[in-house]
């Protein structure tokens, strides 16, 4: 079927088959690997993107189902998104950085909606994204930070 | 001049006599209390810009010109032959580039990879390499194997009571254990069971092969690259060097990934029947039926002691679900060698079942171990009335209890009394209260290897930018390695860490490095590192004297200057080595033995205080206290991620992890990350963390390893908490709401 | 997963269409559809994509609200009217699954969802509810399953569900104009192995809440402290005098309990007795909170 992505804010005009998930292409067809697929079930967080601004999991979103729609990734430019970054270097917030990415998206949304979050809600916020190397204090710090920094 | 020794090398408790080739050192070691400018302050990952910009490349990631996808066709019976497998009809699909099946893949350890028996449900029959990744799963359901489905054994107890082992039960012991014990003021007895904890790195075990006229290069997701690399070598019947591993970004291991996979193999295998590179990635069911985990045991203890709490035999034996096969590790060893006791006896039952291999999870069987014991120490502390924290302080040992040897240093009393002071331990009993949410503390020990050794080696060279490179064969699983060793050449050299580049994960570019195992990398790699950079700091110093007239004696290099000690003369580094023009100061460094005669371990106790809702049956680990004694800490912000990371692995053990295997069909029934479940932020503790931070006066820069450690003594305060908040032991992890609620229940 | 064709209906219509033909599959979020097909333990012709064609959106309908089948569970348990009124729903939408999993399931996807059960999701393995002969969970290790004896132990696992039953919420479809949500619900027979009442061709295109609760309150115990499945999930609201309980957790379908005897009818199974104390703990909390 033919799709249209605007990825990044660079459009995408894509032949793809229905089964195919959203992290898949992203991954394939854009050549962004940013987005990681650790589970490929929906119970990590890793293939967090955001479509239309919502914080979803990309294995388990057809890319069909998002023609038209607008991605985000973590190769993406974008002020909040760059105050992330580095507030989860400065915090030591990933350890193999696996799943860094989808962390990274997660946290996105989640000070776009609420950009002061309290610990609880950063926990609740940032729930659906494993850390197996067990970065969360740092993780929830680096959120904490970044809200912090907004100007 | 170099030279070959014999020394004792070890590994995860094991030593061995090894060769080891000892370059001469002329490095000093830093000065006694010397005040060092980069090492011990906090640094952020030299590699931190690639991780978060999604620019790290990891091994799934890779992605090669006219590289096929490969699949693997995997039992779903817990026991089977394989009557038939009609390979012709898959190689005759659109797409398909090979097909392999038993037989067809050399055999790793000296077992098949493929194979037509499959014991256990995941165990890999065939695999094939197409296009695409579809295409490749419809070559798996063109195979159509015919299953003949075996008898099969997945109970722990019932394997016990069958007495097929993996290996020989092995029994050790020292002095008069029964006469001990029978002459003990008090003597408890208690049963301890421990799960099957599964490694869960966010990347799957994944391999990505390609062959070329130079031989075979294999991106592996791994822990040792130079491990891999030999083993490939043998397999296909390579020279060494005629096999390249590369890993530079790695999505976690956790022990789960040491050397070549049987993913690696077969990716080879197929790639060279197909002519073309091929990527193989596990799928996370994968990871939780046929890429290894932490063994379950039932470890059962006998521990007396006289009325002051002093421990005057222990015995312990230790029964081990292994699998199909698996390393037997020292479940008993904390048992054996935590503190002072003249009557030891251990028994240690590895039994075989029809479930996949277990491998080596952060601290195996130390871990495992340290909740049975460290929590029936607790229950002989009660019995003589005595506090647990005081029965600990009661038993030092002030030599390796095995060996006999001297340690090269040791402060495990001084981690027991600062955790203390730090989480309020005398006040403990004030957090108790008859309502519904019990709270309580309780504390644990660890011991641990983790000297490292040789071989490492490390090239560092400075070029007229005055920017290092450092090249070195370890790989960064997430450890912070590239970190830390961008520090000690900083510190050698006088420069930002940011400008030190780490070369790393590659086995084509550097001498060998250690596997990242057993708390040894760092500790391993770190001391060639200082050698190579400190012999370029010679190179640089003598081109500085020489360019200044000064005696290279009387300079130093620091804040990416050249100055003199007193002061008159001060110099960009830039100054000389933009002269270098195309030259390079290069440096070498290579890692010499510890000392023989003794050993080498780490230190820590952790407390923890827990609450516990009554009628729901939910623990909540609300705070931990660690304090650890890994000897210098190189980078302190990197050592308290170790930390974390490996109280949150053990609050996962303690609460919620727990592999569940169906016993009528002996598959695996929690095979993902919806039934099998990992900590979320949402249970993190807050974690409070110390280190003695005391440089070992025996080991190269004072450098132990801190992997392992951290992960050991959570879970056994985790029990000594809920006993001490309950007044109920559960003697089994995970504490569920279910063991909880039943065992509230009486 | 293996090839399907996709669309994308622009009305329900067109939807029931579509959804009438063999192997046709309908999608919400598809956060319970396609794990399924990934698994290989359902099959599709075609997947429905159902989120053009039925409405989204909380709107006033009297007194209560009429919810959208397309909702995203996320956005109910964001509406600021909805925690104030409807907190038991409010509660129950903020705990579902994970945040990503919130914001990309349905309303109607979620009371609908198949059970979570770790046999009928195993892919080597076709239990009774799938079609099989053989309730894997009652031989086998059903420690998280119900309380229920039958020939299914799974149980309910939406925590909507909970929630709206208490709520007296009733569903609309393409075909009904109004019926009480428990009539969603029908236990799997030896005949029919589905547990939604639901025809070929028929979709919840919403659900309305009559009336908002004087006071309601969801209680809900998981296996970690986010991102876990209801062990147990009990909603309480209470209107004037009466309170209505509805639990999940304990057995195949959301089920009402009886205040004064929330225990009933919910003998436990060798595995699963704990589980009683569990039901009893939360319906005591439940009822409290509601006053």
């Amino acid at each position: 079927m033919q799709l249209r992505l605007t990825i990044n804010d660079q459009r995408h005009e894509l032949e793809v088959e229905p089964h195919r998930p959203l992290a898949d292409v992203i991954r394939t067809d854009a050549a962004l690997t940013g987005t990681k697929v650790a589970c490929g079930e929906g119970t990590c967080g890793s293939c967090t993107v955001l479509v239309d601004g919502r914080a979803v999991l990309s294995c388990l979103t057809l890319a069909v189902a998002c023609d038209g729609a607008d991605v985000r990734t973590v190769e993406g430019e974008d002020e909040l998104l760059g105050r992330l970054q580095a507030a989860f270097t400065a915090e030591d917030a990933f350890q193999c950085g696996f799943c860094t990415p989808g962390q990274l998206l997660s946290a996105v949304a989640l000070l776009r909606a609420n950009p002061r979050p309290s610990s609880a809600e950063i926990r609740a916020g940032m729930s659906g994204n494993l850390c197996r190397c067990g970065a969360y204090p740092a993780i929830e710090r680096a959120v904490a930070r970044a809200a912090g920094e907004a100007r | 001049m170099a030279r070959l020794v014999k020394t004792q090398v070890e590994m995860e408790g094991r030593y061995e006599e090894r060769w080891t080739l000892v370059e001469e050192d002329v490095t000093p070691e830093y000065a006694d209390g010397e005040e060092l400018a980069v090492v011990g302050h906090p640094h952020t990952r030299v590699s931190a810009a690639a991780r978060v910009t999604g620019g790290a490349r990891f091994i799934s990631d890779i992605d090669l010109p006219g590289m096929v996808h490969a699949a693997v066709l995997r039992s779903p019976h817990a026991n089977a032959r394989v009557a038939s497998l009609d390979r012709a009809a898959a190689a005759a699909l659109p797409g398909v580039r090979a097909v392999i099946g038993p037989g067809d893949v050399p055999e790793r350890d000296g077992r098949p990879v493929l194979t037509d028996a499959p014991a256990y449900a995941g165990g890999a029959v065939a695999a094939v390499a197409a296009d695409t990744p579809d295409q490749a799963e419809r070559a798996l359901e063109a195979l159509a194997p015919g299953w003949e489905p075996l008898a099969f054994v997945v109970d722990l107890d019932e394997g016990l009571a069958r007495q097929e082992f993996t290996e020989d039960p092995e029994e050790t012991s020292r002095g008069d254990v029964d006469a001990a014990l029978a002459g003990a003021a008090a003597v408890i007895e208690a049963e301890y069971r421990t799960p099957t904890q599964i490694q869960t790195p966010l990347e799957p075990h994944c391999a990505v092969a390609a062959w070329d006229a130079g031989g075979l290069t294999v991106w592996s997701s791994t822990q040792g690259i130079f491990a891999a690399r030999d083993e490939l070598a043998r397999a296909f019947g390579l020279e060494p060097d005629d096999v390249r591993v590369v890993c530079e970004y790695m999505g976690g291991g956790f022990g789960g990934k040491q050397g070549c996979g049987p993913e690696g193999y077969m990716a080879a295998e197929l790639a060279r029947r197909a002519g073309r590179p091929v990527r193989l990635v596990y799928t996370r069911r994968d990871e939780h039926t046929t890429a290894g985990y932490r063994a379950p045991t039932v470890q059962t203890y006998r521990i007396g002691a006289d009325a002051d709490g002093k421990l005057v035999g222990v015995e312990g034996s230790a029964v081990i679900g292994v699998g199909v096969h698996g390393w037997v590790f020292p479940v008993l060893n904390p048992a054996e060698a935590l503190y002072e006791c003249a009557h030891v006896r251990s028994m240690v039952l590895p039994v075989k079942l029809n479930l996949g291999f277990s491998n080596a999870f952060r601290a195996p069987g130390v871990m495992e171990g340290t909740f049975g014991f460290e929590q029936a120490l607790d229950e002989l502390a009660e019995e003589l009335g005595i506090d647990p924290l005081e029965i600990r302080l009661r038993n030092p040992a002030a030599i390796e209890q095995a060996s006999g040897k001297p340690y090269t240093s040791k402060h495990l009393e001084a981690c027991q009394r600062r955790v203390a002071e730090l989480a309020g331990w005398k006040e403990r009993d004030a957090l108790r209260s008859d309502g519904r949410v019990r709270r309580g503390m309780g504390l644990a020990s660890q011991i641990w290897w983790g000297g490292g050794g040789p071989p490492a080696h490390a090239t560092v060279r400075l070029g007229k930018t005055a920017r290092p490179t450092l090249v070195c064969g370890f790989q960064d699983i997430g450890t912070g390695t590239m970190t830390a060793s961008a520090v000690v050449v900083a510190e050698a050299l006088g420069v930002p860490v940011g400008h030190v580049r780490v070369q790393a994960g590659d086995t084509a570019r550097s001498g060998y490095g250690p596997t990242s195992g057993g708390s040894m990398t760092l500790a391993s790699v770190a001391p060639a590192v200082r050698t190579a950079a400190h012999d370029v700091r010679t190179q640089l110093l003598d081109l500085a004297a020489d360019m200044f007239e000064i005696a290279a004696s009387d300079l130093v290099l620091a804040d990416g200057h050249v100055s003199s000690r007193d002061g008159t003369l001060r110099h960009e580094i830039t100054e000389i080595t933009s002269k270098l023009g195309n030259s390079s100061l290069v440096g070498h460094g290579s890692r010499g033995p510890n000392p023989d005669g003794m050993r080498v371990n780490t230190f820590g106790c952790q407390a923890a205080q827990i609450a516990v809702d009554t009628l729901t049956g939910a623990v909540t680990v609300e705070k931990v206290w660690a304090v650890h004694d890994v000897g210098r800490i190189v980078n302190p912000m990197g050592a308290m991620s170790q930390v974390t990371g490996g109280v949150l692995q053990a609050v996962g053990f303690a609460l919620s992890e727990e592999r569940v295997v169906d016993p009528t069909t002996g598959t695996v029934v929690n095979a993902g990350l919806e039934d099998y479940k990992v900590p979320t932020i949402a249970d993190t503790p807050e974690i409070v963390c110390e280190f003695v931070d005391s440089p070992d006066p025996h080991l190269a820069l004072g450098i132990k390893g801190l992997g392992e450690p951290p992960i050991i003594p959570t879970a056994a305060a985790i029990g000594n908490a809920f006993a001490h908040a309950t007044g109920v032991r559960v003697r089994q992890a995970p504490f569920t709401p279910r063991r909880v609620l039943e065992a509230l229940a009486g | 997963m293996k090839p399907f064709t996709y669309s994308a209906p622009a009305s329900v219509a067109e939807a029931a269409e579509r959804l009438a033909a063999p192997g046709a599959r309908a999608m919400g979020g598809g956060t319970d559809l396609l794990p399924q097909l990934q698994r290989g333990i359902r099959r599709a012709g075609e997947v429905v994509d159902l989120r053009g064609a039925v409405p989204a959106g909380i709107l006033a309908a009297g007194q209560g609200v009429r919810i959208g089948a397309a909702t995203r569970v996320a956005d109910v348990a964001r509406d600021p009217d909805m925690a104030a009124r409807f907190a038991v729903l409010a509660q129950a939408a903020g705990a579902v699954a994970s945040p990503q999993l919130r914001e990309m399931g349905t309303v109607a996807g979620n009371l609908c969802q198949a059970v979570r059960c770790w046999y009928y999701r195993h892919p080597d393995l076709t239990c009774w509810l799938r079609g099989g002969d053989t309730c894997y969970a009652q031989v086998g290790d059903h420690r998280k399953h119900g309380l229920e004896p039958g020939d299914c132990i799974s149980v309910a696992p939406s925590d909507l569900a909970a929630a709206l039953l208490a709520l007296r919420a009733v569903v609309t479809t393409n075909r009904r104009e109004s019926f009480p949500l428990a009539d969603l619900y029908r236990k799997a027979t030896a005949g029919d192995r589905s547990t939604i009442a639901l025809d070929d061709g028929e979709l919840v295109t919403a659900v309305t809440v009559p009336e908002p609760p004087d006071a309601s309150a969801y209680m809900r115990a998981g296996e970690r402290a986010a991102w876990s499945f209801a062990l147990c999930g009990v909603a309480a609201a209470r209107f004037g005098g009466e309170v209505r309980l509805a639990a999940i957790g304990v057995s195949n379908l959301p089920r009402l309990l009886d205040p004064a005897d929330p225990l009933a009818g919910l003998p436990g199974l060798e595995m699963t007795g704990w589980k009683r104390r569990l039901l009893e703990t939360l319906t005591q909390d439940a009822l409290a909170a509601v006053g």
